[in-house]
């Protein structure tokens, strides 16, 4: 498939509908229809509205069926169609045996193209929606939360400056007009990708292109500009609830994107200092192996949402704009501020000294067979192809492969030179104690930690530089803010 | 495209009751010190993944104090021999372009790796010498006692965790199911004190005869026997068998609930004992049919509270599929506490329902055909061949089982619906676990 790559990408002329195809023998055919619009083109005072109109289409029933009509259809076929709302993209995916696929089509087309915008699924949704922003993400998953408070601050000001799934005030202020507007504006074959996979009729791919021809033909929306505000000095925000520990997330915005020159030699950085839910990582070995502090630590060059409940990246979220990002798991509150001074010294110790001789061959080896596993599902290559086609690369796993290869140690540490740093940094903590934590993280400390257990002279000499690092944190640079406010 | 043909097969022949749901020929043999081994080839150029399932799960933690030793083990794993140290060991992961973790359940633990074919002897090799060989140093065990406490914590902030572990604590009298699988967080704080049990657990349970390799992906069987002969054949087989107690009959309905002092949405759950797996009888088939047919998405109930009242924010069923007799559990996220008692209600006439009528015979067909088209769907690769079969293999130590169990679902009728319902779901082995939260506002 791979040597094909530069005939499956049929990019039709601008301002229509572009396809994607990879034809196979497999009976499970995949389908993902993709529109190049998200969040970022909520109005300012909607956010949340893109959210809402693909949960409408996704979780809703259509001009002829109810929502349990569609149910039940699905049902037998064990077939469904989610949707995944970015602030640039929004997915339409799902997957059916190539018995079903007359009957699944059918229905996927119907809900995508003749929704049938009954108040109360928009009700059921909006509900839905709320209870994913208070219970979801402020009440149960304080890392996914400091994750996205991170963005929102770093992005303030910009179109990526909510969180996907809006604000609780806004939802209950949006109306099922609104929603119909968004869809009549945004869902245009301008914006749209369709990309198909499995063993489907020769005939398929024109039925789709044919149905979907009925969308208008262009988005008048001016192009997106995003271009997040420069951070003066280090300065962190702290959101306090009722917990008990303290999850951090911190980074800064980052130029580099797929397809930029400096791309590979980052991704090969975020594999040594820190690879996605892998014990490898230079971070996870430093806090969690060699220390115990935590569960683990990792690094990002990506947007990576639900990262605690997914082994690999969920495709299909594409952005002009990316940060650089270090994600620590809760740690025990007398230990924060010791863990939070490590990952920075990390970080200053990987900007000063780069990836060491003697991790970097080993680094790319596996950066270089890795590659095959995150599209080792027809679902997710299809998506790795349709991202590519937006980014303008070839197919992932070649980009990644021979760029790496011709990658040298020199050439990596440069790239980390000159895009990651250790001063101006945004950091986000979750806490209960907000003005002790505070406290401990202004300053030069000194942080202290206690282990259960005898640690080697080296460790003990390292925390103590550790302990006294500086974040270049003053008072006034933390600010604090009950959970209840945040996404409100 | 060996996958593919074969996943035809299955369709073509679904008009009659097909005989193989799995659709992967495999290999199944044991090693004399008792190890099995099952090795399935499958259309997944280059790629093999390797689940090694012990059986031994929280459910063989038998000593008070000592829960959640298994899970504890799953991280141990990781600390390294005398042949590999643990940055020996990410080494060779990382040379391989290796995906690799573990986790723990009720039952089993699974390690699991995918990587390129190339690396299939080095792998071997290295995950033979950590089963037989581990090495940790009492410093290193108390290091990883701290990345278990924050496992914990990271759970910690989730209400429906501490919904899940009151319920087993308050349905469970004597059996290990009482506790779940991270323990209770009082024997997580005391385990940097117990070093020296476990050294002891190590010697019972990481043995052969506990163990199962499930190797799919581009592979030859008989290459891997040999791999498995060459590196795994001195590995000593173990004598312990711990005595699980058995869970005594409920003499009647339970009730409990937890206050979660931050502001949440209320949660319901309702729980019956049910029957442990079996791919023998129809008692464990038929109520995971009937958890799908009258609590699930396309279900009435569903449509009631979920759809038209949209009084339920989540309604969610699951029949736990586990060695000995676990739960028939019912869950409910409500959006507003003044309707708890209102869905709890509903829930338990739905259970009346069900003991009453028998469920027309063209719901029972659609529940059977999509469990066989979900069944399939999933083995669209290498890694998810493993994983699926090493959830079986948990159980009853071989993929027979997924082709037992499809024929009794095969089986099944409206009335075996009707008669598990009657025997299992009954008020005096039921118990109801509610969580409310502190009210709105406070941020703190």
């Amino acid at each position: 498939m791979r040597l094909l790559a530069g005939l499956v990408f049929a990019s039709i002329a601008f301002a229509q509908m572009r396809t994607v195809t990879l034809a196979g023998e497999s009976p499970v055919v995949t389908l993902r229809v993709v529109f190049t619009t998200g969040a970022a083109a909520d109005p300012e005072d909607k956010p949340g509205l893109a959210h809402l109109t693909a949960a409408m289409l996704a979780g809703g029933g259509t001009r002829d069926l109810t929502y349990k009509q569609i149910l039940d259809a699905m049902f037998p076929m064990a077939s469904s169609v989610t949707a995944q709302t970015d602030q640039e993209m929004t997915t339409f995916a799902g997957a059916t045996h190539v018995d079903n696929l007359d009957t699944y089509y059918k229905l996927f087309r119907a809900m995508l193209l003749e929704p049938g915008w009954r108040q109360d699924d928009f009700r059921r949704l909006k509900d839905e929606a709320i209870n994913a922003l208070r219970v979801g993400l402020r009440g149960n998953n304080d890392e996914e939360l400091g994750k996205e408070v991170l963005y929102s601050v770093l992005y303030r000001g910009t179109p990526y400056g909510h969180y996907s799934t809006g604000t609780v005030s806004a939802l209950e202020n949006i109306t099922l007009d609104d929603v119909k507007r968004f869809y009549q504006r945004h869902y245009a074959q301008s914006n749209l990708i369709v990309g198909l996979a499995g063993a489907y009729p020769a005939d398929f791919l024109e039925r789709i292109k044919k149905d979907f021809g009925v969308l208008p033909g262009k988005d008048s929306t001016p192009a997106l500009e995003v271009k997040p505000p420069a951070i003066d000095h280090t300065r962190a925000l702290i959101v306090e609830k009722n917990t008990r520990s303290v999850a951090f997330s911190l980074g800064f915005p980052m130029d580099v994107k797929r397809g930029d020159p400096d791309y590979p030699a980052l991704l090969l950085m975020q594999s040594y200092f820190g690879p996605h839910r892998m014990s490898g990582g230079r971070l996870f070995q430093r806090i969690r192996e060699i220390r115990g502090i935590n569960y683990g630590d990792y690094a990002y060059i990506e947007y990576f949402p639900r990262g605690m409940f997914l082994m690999d990246p969920s495709p299909n979220l594409v952005r002009r704009s990316q940060i650089f990002q270090i994600w620590i798991r809760p740690v025990e509150p007398p230990a924060a501020a010791f863990t939070l001074r490590l990952a920075a010294y990390e970080l200053d110790k990987l900007v000063k000294d780069g990836i060491p001789a003697e991790d970097f061959e080993r680094t790319k080896e596996f950066l270089s067979k890795y590659v095959n596993l995150l599209t080792k599902t027809k679902g997710a290559e299809l998506g790795y192809a349709i991202d590519s086609l937006v980014y303008g690369i070839p197919d992932y796993n070649s980009y990644i492969k021979n760029a790496v290869a011709k990658l040298t140690r020199e050439q990596v540490n440069a790239a980390i030179r000159r895009h990651l740093r250790t001063d101006r940094l945004q950091i986000v903590a979750v806490a209960a104690n907000a003005e002790d934590l505070k406290m401990r993280i202004v300053g030069a400390g000194p942080s202290v930690i206690h282990y259960n257990s005898a640690k080697p002279a080296d460790i003990l000499a390292e925390d103590k530089i550790v302990g006294a690092w500086d974040l270049g944190l003053r008072p006034q640079d933390v600010e604090i803010v009950p959970a209840a406010k945040i996404f409100e | 495209m060996k996958l593919c043909l074969l996943l035809w097969a299955v369709v073509l022949f679904a008009a009659d009751p097909p005989k193989k749901t799995f659709p992967f020929p495999y290999t199944q043999e044991d090693l004399p010190n008792g190890l099995r081994l099952v090795t399935i080839p499958t259309d997944s150029p280059n790629l093999v993944s390797i689940y090694i399932v012990v059986q031994t799960g929280s459910r063989n933690e038998v000593e008070p104090g000592k829960t959640g030793f298994a899970h504890l083990f799953e991280h141990l794993m990781f600390r390294g021999t005398e042949l590999y140290s643990p940055e020996k060991y990410q080494e060779v992961l990382q040379r391989a372009g290796a995906a690799s973790n573990a986790f723990t359940s009720d039952d089993s633990t699974q390690f699991y790796t995918t990587f390129s074919k190339e690396d299939l002897p080095q792998i071997m090799a290295m995950e033979a010498d950590r089963f037989q060989h581990l090495k940790y140093s009492s410093e290193l065990f108390k290091t990883e006692t701290g990345a278990v406490l924050g496992e914990y914590n990271k759970n910690s902030s989730n209400p429906d965790e501490k919904l899940d572990e009151v319920l087993h604590d308050t349905a469970f009298d004597r059996h290990t199911y009482k506790h779940t699988t991270m323990g209770f967080l009082k024997d997580v704080q005391d385990m940097p004190n117990q070093y020296d049990y476990s050294l002891r657990f190590f010697d019972r349970y990481y043995r052969p005869e506990y163990t199962t390799i499930v190797v799919a992906g581009d592979v030859d069987p008989k290459r891997v026997r040999a791999l498995a002969d060459q590196f795994w054949g001195s590995w000593k087989r173990g004598t312990y068998q711990p005595d699980i107690p058995p869970e005594p009959a409920q003499p009647g309905p339970r009730e409990n609930h937890v206050d979660w002092p931050l502001s949440t949405l209320p949660l319901l759950a309702i729980a019956y004992k049910g029957p442990a797996f079996t791919d023998t009888q129809k008692d464990w088939a038929a109520l995971d049919v009937l958890a799908t047919l009258a609590f699930s998405r396309t279900s009435d109930l569903y449509q009631k509270l979920v759809v038209s009242e949209q009084k339920v924010d989540t309604l969610d069923v699951d029949m736990a599929r586990r060695v000995d007799p676990n739960l028939f559990e019912v869950d409910a996220r409500v959006k507003r506490a003044e309707d708890v008692e209102y869905v709890r209600d509903r829930i338990l006439d739905t259970v009346k329902r069900f003991q009453s009528e028998v469920v027309p015979a063209d719901k029972l067909a659609a529940v059977k055909n999509r469990e066989r088209y979900q069944f399939t769907m999933q083995l669209d690769n290498s890694q998810t061949v493993a994983q699926t079969v090493a959830r079986f293999v948990a159980l009853r130590r071989t993929p027979d089982t997924i082709d037992r169990l499809f024929e009794i679902y095969a089986q099944l009728t409206p009335e075996d619906i009707r008669a598990a319902a009657r025997k299992y779901l009954v008020e005096s082995g039921r118990t109801i676990v509610t969580l409310t939260g502190a009210a709105a506002g406070g941020g703190k």
